[in-house]
């Protein structure tokens, strides 16, 4: 897979209530309930998605960044933590445990498998997406992130031919001794303040105009809540409720100290890991089958293309 | 019926003594299409802004406006929202949201509408102005002329009966402004809307309105069609004359009767002047024996010694990127204004950028006054004479009245010339400075309180007072009234005098041809022609003036309205 599946992500394309509950599932339930098989299940499934969304960028991020962290993390918890009974070495005089070592590496887990979520979250949701969490809960919201979203960029750009304008005439921000320096970088941001100011008062006309200020504003978005999202919404839920369950009344607790015990005896045990590894891969499972959907129902399109069709099959 | 009806409206700003607006009365009835036009600070915003409860300003008034038979006052604020639209001046300060359909949907969402019904609206409005295309795209990505349309159809989703304009396209390209003023027009047309639109560039909104309104002094000087109003306005030798379109001039010009139809477009002067002409005459009249209207530099320029030296610079932003600039060439010599026309996005700016050091060229040979702007600092350019004007003056202002902001710049560069800050004499700067740019009137008010050409004129002053050799100008008459312009290419003829070099980038094809000694045309990275503006401009044939393309085929090289004007004057009639 050269480019990231990002772009033509099917899961993307789901209500963002429903992007937004498994994303917080899939990122809290690690970090909450540091459990051997999750953990193990969580961060093979978020390294698959991430890689199958990213592409070669994301594999280059992986090794890169996410690697070395893990096992950076994995070393610090047996190096300054000697709690535990199964002494294997001393180290400088310290006893190293496996009961450290353990904990260790799923602490390591826990880190990795929740960044790769957070770079598939990344990759996914747009700020639209966020905006309209926000604006479900708390309607002004929606608007002041959206106007927040506008004008920090757009003040950076205006910092930016401040700077530019002054230099054309010989005040230079980059030049001249540390205070003629700071003066300078100071005027630049009260000129910002004072168009800032100025200019915000035509975008208040404008929204006066629109009228804001009614009573009863409402919050619009582009998304409709349909069949597929309400059965893939109605299929997590039951997952995950019978997930949660299994965590929150210990029937897969484990303990790491002082003695590993992990209580796989548990009938619920089984139920809860299948219930956990289908959460975590349905976004990844959606994605697989409409790449195979597309494949076979492609099959029978001509196999004699024209140049253009061509084209439009490269990018894929 | 009247849609609306201002009765004797007078206003005053607080702490002004001046009346903003004089007793002023106008009707507008449903489904007009009516432009407002008259010098900058002549009451045109004022007025509008008296035509919604939520935009009137804050000061002294006597008289009524009703809206629909009834007291503006008494119409609730859902109501107007809703029926009366308002798209102002600058089209990035009245977006309000990050994405274009969120601000589609802003009014709409003010109303209380519910998703559906704001779905459907929005998507009328998205294919009616073919925003489709960009419906997701953030609004940061679009351009001038798409954020100005952006408003249009964020005001009509809300179905209002009237749209109000404040010179919705002062900040645009020409190509831009005249495709707005299309969309207009096809509104009008199309959905009967009313339009009320102020305006300083009446080329394009002249021809097609109903109804000219001329302002002056916070008073309506006249009204009516737009060949009416023409004919009052020579009547009164009133000086919005030189505002109206270059055929409307022409015929005024030519013409005794004082009633009648007055050609305003291209192709209407062309049937005008090829019958004053009585068909092709066997020896074309050409302009080139003129010598009216053109500054006689060649004197004084001084080709040996050029301010700015160009040869095959390539200029790119990123490794990877495209080429802005390409092979260009390009010399400006002391006491000569050059100008560089060209569309939007073909890298003027940026050409500009690599004049002042700013954007590194990484092929070619620069000179800058002698330096080579890659490896000198800005602040060795600025030393040895180069002064740049950005295209947004409000950029330089750092004060809080236009004295102190010169005041401040004089000392800063008296400073940097290693002289000491003696008061006297840096007050003597600001005024010779002032005498020069004509901004000692502006001196008490804050920098952003004066007109759009007021603040060009007084960062202006700013840049002279660096005592520049050379001048760098991006698009300075953008926003101007053709009164301003006059008075600033005035300005530029006696800097020009004095033996400065002036590079100027712009779109004003019209400003170009009158006031420049050389212009050159800029596309795809480079400047594709160049020459002395007569031969220049009758040269091209799509991209000159509007003069020019009337004349072509009647007058050889005409490419101002007065040299039509002459021409005809002494070889035709």
């Amino acid at each position: 897979m050269k480019a990231g599946g990002a772009a033509r992500s099917i899961f993307a394309g789901y209500h963002p209530l429903v992007n937004y509950l498994w994303f917080g599932y899939a990122i809290l339930v690690p970090i909450f309930f540091t459990q051997p098989v999750y953990l193990a299940v969580s961060f093979a499934s978020a390294l698959a998605y991430s890689l199958y969304l990213g592409g070669r960028k994301a594999l280059k991020f992986d090794l890169g960044f996410v690697l070395p962290l893990m096992v950076i993390a994995a070393l610090f918890n047996p190096a300054f933590n000697h709690k535990g009974i199964t002494i294997l070495f001393y180290f400088h005089y310290n006893p190293i445990t496996l009961e450290s070592i353990l904990y260790g590496i799923c602490t390591a887990a826990m880190i990795g498998g929740v960044i790769l979520f957070f770079t598939c979250y990344n990759a996914l949701m747009t700020s639209d997406k966020f905006i309209y969490l926000f604006g479900r809960l708390v309607p002004a919201m929606s608007l002041i992130i959206s106007m927040a979203l506008r004008f920090i960029p757009r003040y950076t750009a205006q910092a930016k031919r401040i700077a530019s304008a002054r230099r054309g005439i010989g005040f230079d921000v980059s030049s001249g001794g540390f205070f003629t320096r700071l003066r300078n970088g100071g005027e630049v941001l009260s000129v910002m303040v004072t168009w800032a100011l100025e200019n915000g008062i035509e975008t208040g006309d404008s929204m006066l105009s629109r009228g804001y200020g009614l009573p009863g504003r409402t919050a619009y978005s582009n998304y409709r809540f349909d069949a597929r999202d309400r059965i893939l919404l109605a299929v997590l839920a039951v997952l995950m409720a019978v997930s949660l369950a299994c965590c929150i009344t210990g029937a897969i607790s484990v303990m790491y100290y002082p003695m590993f015990i992990m209580e796989r005896v548990r009938p619920f045990a089984g139920i809860a890991y299948v219930c956990h590894g289908a959460v975590c891969l349905s976004p990844f499972a959606l994605e697989l089958r409409e790449d195979a959907q597309w494949r076979s129902s492609r099959a029978g399109i001509s196999a004699k293309p024209r140049a253009r069709q061509e084209d439009a099959n490269g990018t894929f | 019926m009247a849609l609306f009806e201002i009765k004797g409206v007078s206003f005053s700003y607080p702490e002004r003594e001046r009346p903003a607006l004089k007793d002023v009365s106008l009707s507008v009835g449903a489904g007009e299409f009516a432009v407002l036009c008259g010098k900058s600070g002549c009451g045109k915003s004022t007025l509008l802004r008296h035509l919604k409860t939520v935009l009137t300003p804050f000061g002294k008034r006597a008289g009524e406006v009703r809206f629909d038979g009834r007291l503006l006052s008494d119409v609730p604020q859902r109501e107007q929202a809703s029926r009366i639209g308002f798209v102002l001046q600058s089209p990035d300060n009245q977006i309000v949201t990050d994405k274009v359909w969120h601000e589609l949907a802003f009014g709409l969402e003010s109303l209380g509408e519910k998703t559906p019904v704001i779905r459907r609206r929005v998507a009328e409005m998205a294919s009616f102005f073919g925003i489709q295309e960009w419906y997701e795209k953030s609004v940061a990505e679009l351009s001038g002329g798409q954020k100005q349309l952006l408003a249009l159809a964020a005001a009509l989703a809300m179905q209002p009966d009237v749209l109000i304009l404040d010179e919705p396209t002062a900040q645009l390209d020409p190509i831009a402004a005249e495709d707005f003023i299309c969309t207009l027009k096809k509104i009008n047309d199309e959905i009967g809307t009313t339009i009320i639109l102020s305006e300083h560039r009446l080329e394009g909104a002249l021809p097609r309105a109903d109804r000219a309104v001329v302002m002056g002094g916070g008073e309506i000087l006249c009204e009516g069609g737009a060949s009416d109003v023409a004919h009052i306005l020579k009547e009164k030798a009133d000086p919005m004359l030189t505002a109206m379109p270059t055929p409307m001039r022409v015929y005024l010009a030519l013409e005794s009767a004082a009633a009648g139809h007055v050609p305003q477009t291209v192709r209407e002067g062309r049937l005008y002047l090829q019958g004053v002409s009585g068909g092709r005459p066997p020896d074309t009249p050409d302009a080139r024996g003129l010598s009216i209207g053109r500054r006689v530099t060649a004197a004084l320029r001084d080709e040996a010694h050029p301010l700015i030296e160009l040869k095959d610079v390539w200029f790119r932003y990123e490794r990877e990127g495209r080429d802005i600039v390409k092979d260009l060439a390009l010399r400006v010599c002391p006491g000569e204004l050059v100008c560089v026309a060209g569309g939007n996005g073909t890298g003027k700016s940026t050409m500009l950028g690599v004049v002042t050091g700013e954007n590194k060229y990484y092929r070619g040979r620069a000179r800058t006054l002698g330096l080579d702007p890659k490896k000198a600092g800005g602040r060795a350019l600025t030393d040895a004479g180069l002064a740049a004007l950005p295209q947004d003056p409000q950029t330089l202002f750092t004060r809080a009245t236009v004295f102190d902001n010169l005041i401040e710049t004089a000392a800063a560069c008296a400073k940097r010339r290693g002289e000491k800050p003696v008061p006297e004499n840096i007050e003597a700067d600001v005024r010779r400075v002032c005498a020069l740019t004509d901004t000692a009137d502006l001196m008490g008010f804050h920098p952003y309180d004066v007109s759009g050409g007021e603040q060009q004129r007084t960062g202006l002053a700013m840049a002279l007072l660096t005592r520049p050799k050379l001048l760098l100008l991006d698009e300075p008459t953008k926003g101007m009234d053709s009164f301003f312009k006059e008075k600033f290419a005035a300005i530029l003829g006696d800097l020009c005098a004095e033996g400065m070099g002036v590079l100027m980038v712009s779109h004003d094809v019209e400003f170009c041809a009158k006031y420049a000694d050389r212009c050159a045309l800029f596309f795809g990275g480079g400047i594709v022609s160049e020459g002395e503006p007569r031969a220049f401009f009758s040269g091209n044939s799509f991209y000159t003036t509007a003069a020019n393309r009337m004349s072509r085929g009647i007058i050889e090289n005409a490419v101002t309205a007065e040299e039509v004007i002459e021409c005809v004057k002494l070889y035709i009639s």
